[in-house]
Formats: C-alpha cells, structure tokens, sequence
C-alpha cells in the first residue's frame, strides 16, 4: 500500500513514537517542534512548542496524558498532550538524549549527554512528588562516567532502566538505588537504539557495528543477532508476529562519494527466530534515522534523516507469509 | 677562561654507587641469545685495532742510506686513504728492509680502501704491491685443512604439499584478507557457500601471495617472508628479510626474490635476495637502484634464467649457480624494456630510436645469444611487449608520431613465434573518423591459450571493444566490435574462449561477460564500485570485489559463473584481497585431455546428479536449521510469558487496576471517534 508521507519537520527526524493504543504518533527532530498525528490517516494533531535546540526524545505515557520531550537546548519539557501545554521544564547542564515514563507513567528518566565538561547523568523524577520538579532536584541520579548513554529505555515494571552506552555496553541501572543490576557487552559500538516489545520482556538493540540483537529485558541473555552491512539507527520489535524491521544507513559525513547508491539502506524485515532477512522497504532518501511498530503490528513508521516521517500499511500478503521450515 | 670555572664542585663518587652486581641468589633466565642473538650472529670480537693495519708486499729492498726516500714515497701512495699512525719497515741482518712493510691507519674502513686501490699497484717494472689487510692472514690460517662433510639435515615432511588437489568435489582454494588485514583466511571455494580451510588473525602483516603453481602460501612479516602450505598450512619456510615490501616467485617455485628498501649496504648487497625456497638458503643479493618496476628480475618459464635491465645493460644470469651467464652481461644502447617468453629461453627487447637508427625490437635466443628476429621500426614513442601465454605469439604495440600528421599512431605488431623466420604482421588501430587523433588505447589482451586477442579503445563514453582472431596464415582478421561499452580492463578466462569486460573503480564495476567464440554477450551485470576481478585457475568461476584499500564502504567479493551468474554476495568487513590458489598445469597428456572432452556427456551425467543431490540436502538442512532456531526461541518466549503472567498483579496495581495487556482489553473506556479521510478532490461545475 502507498506510504503515508508525514511533512512536519525541517530538519532530519530524530525519534519517532506510538502511544500505548497507536492511535497518536509522535515525532520529534533536529528542529525545535514536537509533532502528534493521527496514525490511521497522516493528519497532524498538533505540535508542542518551546525547544529552542534540536529535540533528541520523546516518550508518552500510557494513558496518553502527558508526553515528555529531552532536547539539545539542555532542557527535559513535561507536556499535557491533548492540550500542549507545557506542564514543567527540567533544566540540565547538557543536551538530554534519551527520556521515558515508567511502566505506572508517575516515574520519568532522561538521560544527559557528556558535553561542555559535564559527564553523562542518568536522573530519575517522581512527578507524584511536585517539590522535585519545582526545584529541579530528582530524587535519585546516576553519573555514567564510562561511557555515556546513546539510548535508554524502562524494563518490565519500572524497576530499572535499560541503557545502551557509546561503546557498545547495555547496563540495567536501578530505579530505586541507581546501581548497575547487569552489565553485557555484545556490541562492539554505540548502540544508537533500544526499543523494548510490547510485552517488555525483550529489548532490540541496533547498533554502528552494523548488527541489531535482541536481548531479554530482566537476564539481558542474548537471544538473536540480525546482521547487515550498514550502520544500524533504529530497530523494533513486531507485537504480532516473529518479526523485526530495522533501518539505518551510513552516517552522512562517512559517505565520501556524490552517488546516491553508497550509503542508503532500506527498511529491512528480519526473522525473528531464524535471523534471516525476509523483505525491504524503500523510500526515504538517506539514512533511516528511527522505525517504530504501530501497537496493533499492522503498519509501522520510519522517520529519516531527510525530515520524513513514513507510515506503511502491510499488504495482506505480509501476514500470510511463512518462510518454508 | 669561564669554562673551568664554571666547573661542578668536585663530586663525591664515593657516595653510594648502586650495584650493578646480580644479588648471590639471582639466577640467570635470559640466555645471551634471546637478550641479543642478532648480535650475536654477527660473532662480535673485541676490536684491538689491528683490523686498521695492513700488509704491502713487494716493496723494494733498500739499505739505510736509502730508507728515508722509500718512506717517502710510500708515505706518498699511501696516505690517499687515510692518515697513517704508525709504521713497521722490518729489517734483515745486514740493516736492508725485507721488502714488506707494516702500515697502520685510523680506521678499518680506510685499511680496506687502501687494499682495495693499492693493490697491484705499479711501483716501478719489478715491484708490484700487494696489499693485504693484516687480519686477513688470520683468518685464512684458522681454516681448517681437512674438509668436513656438512651434517645431513633431517628431511622435514610437511604431508601432502598439493592436498587441496584431492579435493573430492574439485573445489578451489582462495586467500580472502580482511577486517582491514587483522585477518586472513583459505576458502574452498563451493557453489552454495565458502568454506573455511583455515583462517588466523595476524597471519600476515601486508598482504599474502601464492607460489604460481599454489603450493605455497608467503605471508609479510617486518622480519621477512613466512611460506605456509600442506594440509594444515604449516609453516615450511623462513626467509629473514627485515622490512622486506615485494616478493616474486620463480616460476618453477624453486626460488623466491625479496626485496626490502631497507638494510642495503655498499659491501654486502642486501636490497634484493634470492633465495631457494627448498633449503631456506640465501643464493645472493643485489643491489638496487630502484624500485619502481616490480619485478626488477624477470625468470625465464622454467626458472633457468632471470634477467634484469639497468642502464645501458641487460644482465642475464643463470641457476642454479645464480652467476651471471657466459660471465658478462649485454651491452644495448639505451635498452628501454624487456620481457621473457612465456614458452620459451627467448627474450624480447627494445631500443628507442637515435639520430639516424631506427628503434628496435629484438627476439633474442638464450643461453646462444642468437639474434632470432630484429624488427626495426620508424618514429616511435613507446613500446609495450604482450606475449600470449603459451609463447606462441608476441603482440608488439608501437605508438608512432608519423611524418605529416598530427598526434600518436597505435600499431599492433604481431610476431608469429611459432613459424619459420618468425613473420610479423601489423594490425593498425584506425582513428575515430571524426576526430583527427588516433584512437587512444585502453586495454590489450591475448587470450591465454588460443590466437585471439581484444583491445579496449576509444575515449569515454565511447569505448570500443574489439576482438581479432589471428589466422594460421597470418592475416588478422577482426571478428566483432562492440562499441559503447562501459569498461577499462580485460579479463580473459585462463582456459580462454569466455572473457569479461569490466569496467572497475571509477567506471563503477560494469561487467560483461563475453563467449568469443560467436561473440556473444551472454550477460551484463555491475557490481558497484568493484576495484578487482579475479577468474578461478579453472575457469569456471568469477570473483569481482571490492576492496578496502580503494574504497572505505560496501566491501564484500561476489562470486560469478563464466556465464555472469550470480552466485554469492560474501559480505566481509573491511575486505582487502582475495586471491585463487593457482593449480600446478595437469598431469594428463593431450590425448587423454582429448578422450575425455569427447566422453564428456557420460561425465556429465554423473555430475548434474551430484548437484541435484547437493541441492536437496543442502535445503533440507535449512529447513532442519530453521526447524532447530524456531523451537528454541519458541521455548524461550514460552518460558517469558509464563513469567509475565505471574506479574499480572504487579502490573494492575501500578496502572491503577486498568488492564492494559491487551490492545482492548479495556473497551469500556473506549470513545467513538469520526475520522474523516482525504481520498480526492473533483470539481464539479454544477449545471444550470
């Protein structure tokens, strides 16, 4: 079916994001303003505005009653998603490159990255407590000295985040003492992407070494490796079937040469179970920067580095398709 | 005087000196030659100077009244290499000298001059001087007077040298080096996917070579050249060579030429080594002036003769003795290129016109020296010496600035090896007519077994390919062009007939497979940005890649059929270099080669049975493969979502008591919602 082509942006899409029922999709990107659109039809909700730098996340919570935002302009903006009003704004040091709400939507986290001469922070806020934010003070924060964090995601429950580290560590640190619960290192570079099934039980990770890995969100075991050749950005989970998409690219200043073939990548559809490349999906021109699933895995969306926002609906013939086992 | 004022008080030594001394209990793990065996090896000994003085012979015997003047005039001979510090005139009895004479200078290196100039050095009608470097009387009275037999080395087996020749299934090997040369790896070379021989990280440090019959394997140290071969690719030799850059082997793989920029000096040349691959042994080593022409020795095709090209001079030398034939080399003029015939002990070579004598190209006979065919040739600018493979024709491209015409001429030179007198036709390669220039030349190859060859011409994007087939009566005949192709190199088939027009790097990877037996293009294809093709020894397939060391994105080697199937795209990090393990020529006489094309039908049914049987075992795997994968995972998410059921509880409660496992799980708290679509727009004037 004809992709759903969202023009909202101006610069390159940074994260792309379904609320828990998939009717809303939110975008954020290099740009300074947060779009919401109706996933079933590509219209445009509304906008939250008030970044005043590229906006790097965004996260909503389950019942759809606020959305959270973290943006290179060094602030963590709270917002009232059906009205866009900005309910509370978390002023940081660096730029905020990773955000999310717990599983019960009372907790956030964001990520700070390591910049100016400030490290990388993990903070955690409980909004149920509204001297913290009126002071800016979270309750708990974690300094990530190491290494910073490229990506972060809640695990099951709220009981820790998961967090992906320029090279190539995951760490699940906890929520409630911000010690570091497991540590794995199965990629060799930045994991530029976690994103965690609808379940929670697992998280994919996509990575610069060119491979995605699924990984089980409490043991961190991993289970499966999905292999390309380009820079991975973004990779998700489908809720419905065995299936991972992935996308990436090269990074636009690796790519030495004016030809438009070097350093594209397509959409790409992986087995879940057998590891193996099943389909691809063109469009976008340039790197993919971030894919996500529509909770009912009936379509999913792919925001890239040319302002694009992309919402495919499966043929039919997607679900009746077995590879021979 | 400020310095000595300016002097440290008077220190005290006495102060406690550390000592250098081992403690009594120390014990010695290092052997003095792990410390500083290459010291060692050179045999150090104690220098006492007297390696500074040297021995004159047949020096006139004169009485005391005399002496003064002789010390004169030896003082005059002799102080050209350096500053003499002491001599010795012996004298007999009755007060004459003895007619040799002690000289002592301030350093070795000028003692050795001194012997190498002044030795035979004419005094006057009865005395000639011979000059001998004292330690030299030494060294030849420490030789022994009996020989002793060299002790037998114990024979070294390494198995089967050609295993990979008993390969059940006829299988090539191939050398692939990449993660930017951390690793390096031997590949059986299979239809359906490689598979690994052998594969070490750290193997070479450069890049690897194959002998020319495949035997071995040479690997790049800093510290010289590795061979690996046999079954398990054991090392078999060592060639110390420090920072050797470029290697060449001798077509009988009997010996192995190095060369390093480094370690070179005036009295032990050490630029180039030969050495014998058997015995790991050094035969000699060459100076080397330059290095820009790899390789500076050409091997004649049965590692009789190498030769090589310096000013003025060709030197051929021979094997096993490494010196040079009939003792001296070939005085030519101004000798601007040469090359060996791939079939035979000939040699062809070339000399730039001069003045009123025209340029030259001479087949010359070896070890006679007998001048086969001279070919002399007008106004030329430059040579290029093709020979077919087997020696049977010598293609001579001559560019030439005719009288009255403007720009380059390309000429093809044909040299009929095999026929009497060696009669030579010339192909002329026309110009575009459009253009006054002649049509420059891209590309020239013979096909290796046969009598045809192709020339890629023309300018881009109008690139000619022609074919020409050389008739056994010596007229040339061009059998197809195509013209407008997309290629800048020539890739025959080694069994010739199939070949491969490609045009790599900045044409980017076009490829067209051509069967020249009716010139047809069976397909065209591209392998974006490849830098390399490879064909196998056999034939039957084709490696095109793309190497890291040209291009940073997008490495992998893809296998081809000689048809231009496409077989496998290898997708290998930072892939640098893959190369065919050559196979030694075949053991089977023409007839039986002959029988066995004619029974080829009965072979053949054997084979496309044995395929069919690969085939369906080799998708039962997959499927059993994938049967494995998919009941593991399906246990381990069965194993999760038992978990995530027991959490049920845990999660209500932190959503307030709202289901949300799944997507309607709580329709109660549904709204209806009209969405409106835009599907299009019509305007419709409406009518009165």
């Amino acid at each position: 079916m004809k992709p759903i082509l969202l023009q909202g942006h101006e610069r390159s899409i940074t994260q792309i994001r379904y609320n828990r029922e998939g009717d809303l999709l939110f975008t954020v990107a290099k740009d300074t303003v947060a779009n919401v659109w109706y996933s079933v039809n590509g219209e445009r909700l509304g906008t939250y505005n008030g970044h005043t730098g590229a906006v790097w996340c965004v996260d909503c919570d389950w019942d759809t009653k606020n959305v959270l935002t973290g943006s290179a302009d060094n602030s963590c903006r709270l917002w009232d998603c059906e009205t866009g009003k900005q309910l509370a704004m978390l002023n940081t040091s660096s730029a905020v490159r990773t955000c999310g709400f717990d599983f019960s939507g009372n907790i956030i986290m964001f990520s700070t990255d390591k910049q100016m001469g400030y490290q990388c922070f993990l903070n955690y806020f409980d909004l149920r407590d509204p001297q913290q934010i009126e002071d800016n003070q979270p309750y708990l924060t974690v300094p990530c000295s190491e290494s910073k964090i490229t990506s972060a995601v809640w695990g099951p429950l709220g009981e820790f985040v998961i967090a992906g580290h320029e090279n190539g560590e995951i760490n699940q640190f906890s929520a409630k003492t911000g010690e570091v619960l497991k540590k794995v290192k199965e990629h060799s570079k930045q994991i530029n992407d976690i994103q965690s099934s609808v379940d929670l039980t697992m998280v994919i990770t996509a990575s610069k070494d060119c491979s995605s890995k699924l990984f089980d969100s409490t043991t961190l075991d991993h289970i499966k490796t999905f292999k390309t050749e380009r820079p991975v950005n973004s990779a998700a989970i489908s809720p419905i079937m065995d299936h991972v998409v992935m996308g990436g690219g090269q990074e636009a200043m690796e790519v030495t040469t004016t030809s438009t073939r070097i350093g594209k990548f397509e959409a790409r559809f992986f087995h879940a179970a057998y590891e193996e490349e099943f389909g691809r999906v063109k469009g976008h021109f340039g790197p993919i920067n971030c894919v996500a699933f529509h909770p009912d895995g009936k379509s999913y969306s792919s925001g890239g580095e040319d302002g694009y926002t992309r919402i495919h609906y499966f043929d039919p013939q997607y679900f009746d398709f077995e590879l021979e086992a | 005087m400020h310095d000595t004022d300016d002097m440290p008080p008077d220190v005290d030594y006495d102060e406690d000196e550390p000592s250098f001394s081992d403690p009594e209990d120390f014990v010695d793990d290092i052997e003095d030659e792990e410390l500083l065996g290459d010291l060692l090896r050179e045999k150090p000994q104690e220098a006492d100077g007297i390696d500074s003085v040297i021995v004159v012979d047949n020096v006139p015997q004169v009485g005391p009244e005399r002496l003064e003047k002789l010390k004169n005039v030896i003082h005059k001979i002799f102080s050209k290499f350096g500053k003499i510090t002491n001599e010795f005139y012996p004298e007999g009895p009755d007060g004459s000298t003895k007619g040799y004479i002690f000289l002592e200078y301030g350093a070795p290196s000028q003692a050795l001059e001194a012997v190498k100039n002044a030795d035979g050095y004419k005094l006057d009608k009865q005395h000639t001087f011979r000059v001998n470097v004292f330690t030299d009387f030494d060294k030849y009275m420490n030789i022994s007077d009996e020989w002793e037999t060299p002790e037998k080395q114990p024979f070294k087996d390494f198995g089967n040298m050609r295993h990979w020749m008993e390969d059940s299934d006829c299988r090539d090997q191939y050398s692939v080096i990449y993660e930017s040369g951390e690793r390096t790896a031997i590949f059986n070379n299979d239809p359906k996917e490689p598979i690994v021989a052998e594969e070490r990280a750290r193997w070479t440090e450069t890049y690897v070579r194959w002998s020319p019959k495949g035997t071995y394997l040479a690997t790049f140290h800093q510290r010289g050249i590795a061979l690996w071969g046999g079954e398990k690719f054991k090392q078999i030799q060592r060639f110390s060579h420090q920072g050797v850059s470029l290697i060449d082997f001798s077509p009988c793989e009997r010996y192995v030429v190095t060369f390093s920029p480094l370690m070179d000096t005036k009295e032990d040349p050490q630029a180039i080594i030969i050495w014998d691959i058997l015995t790991g042994q050094k035969k000699r080593g060459f100076h080397c002036e330059s290095s820009a022409h790899w390789p500076i020795f050409k091997w004649s095709h049965d590692g009789k003769f190498f030769a090589r090209m310096t000013q003025d001079t060709l030197s051929i030398y021979e094997t096993p003795s490494m010196g040079l034939l009939d003792k001296k080399s070939l005085k030519i003029s101004s000798i601007k290129d040469f090359s060996w015939s791939p079939g035979d002990n000939i040699l062809a070579f070339w000399v730039p016109e001069d003045k009123d004598i025209p340029a030259r190209v001479t087949l010359m006979q070896l070890p006679s020296r007998q001048e086969i065919r001279v070919r002399n040739l007008f106004n030329v600018v430059d040579c290029k010496l093709h020979w077919q493979r087997q020696g049977d024709y010598l293609c001579v491209k001559v560019d030439r600035t005719p009288k009255g015409t403007l720009g380059v001429v390309t000429n093809f030179e044909i040299f009929r090896m095999r026929e009497k007198q060696v009669p030579v036709d010339v192909v002329e390669m026309k110009g575009d007519p459009e253009s006054k220039n002649a049509e420059s030349i891209i590309a020239f190859a013979w096909e290796p077994n046969g009598n045809k060859f192709a020339v890629l011409h023309g300018e881009s994007p109008r690139i000619n390919a022609s074919f020409y087939h050389v008739k056994s009566n010596g007229k040339i005949e061009l059998i197809k062009m195509f013209d407008k192709q997309q290629a800048n190199s020539i890739f025959w088939s080694p069994q010739g007939q199939f070949m491969v027009l490609a045009g790599l790097r900045s044409m980017n990877g076009a490829l067209a497979f051509v069967d020249t037996s009716d010139c047809t293009m069976m397909n065209i294809a591209e392998h974006y940005m490849a830098s390399d093709v490879e064909w196998d020894p056999t034939g039957r397939y084709l490696v095109t890649s793309v190497s890291w060391w040209s291009h940073k994105v997008d490495n992998a080697y893809w296998l081809w059929t000689f048809q231009g199937r496409l077989l496998q795209k290898n997708n290998k990090d930072r892939f640098c270099q893959l190369l065919w393990r050559p196979r030694p020529p075949t053991l089977l006489s023409q007839e039986a080669i002959k029988t066995i094309k004619k029974d080829l039908k009965k072979y053949s049914k054997i084979f496309e049975q044995k395929d069919r049987l690969s085939q369906s075992k080799a998708s039962k795997e997959l499927v059993d493969k994938r049967r494995s994968m998919m009941e593991e995972y399906r246990q381990y998410r069965e194993a999760v979502l038992h978990q995530y059921q027991d959490q049920k509880a845990a999660r209500l409660e932190l959503r307030g008591g709202v289901d949300t496992d799944e997507l309607d799980s709580n329709t109660d708290d549904w709204e209806e919602e009209t969405i409106e679509f835009f599907i299009n727009e019509e305007i419709i004037p409406l009518g009165e």
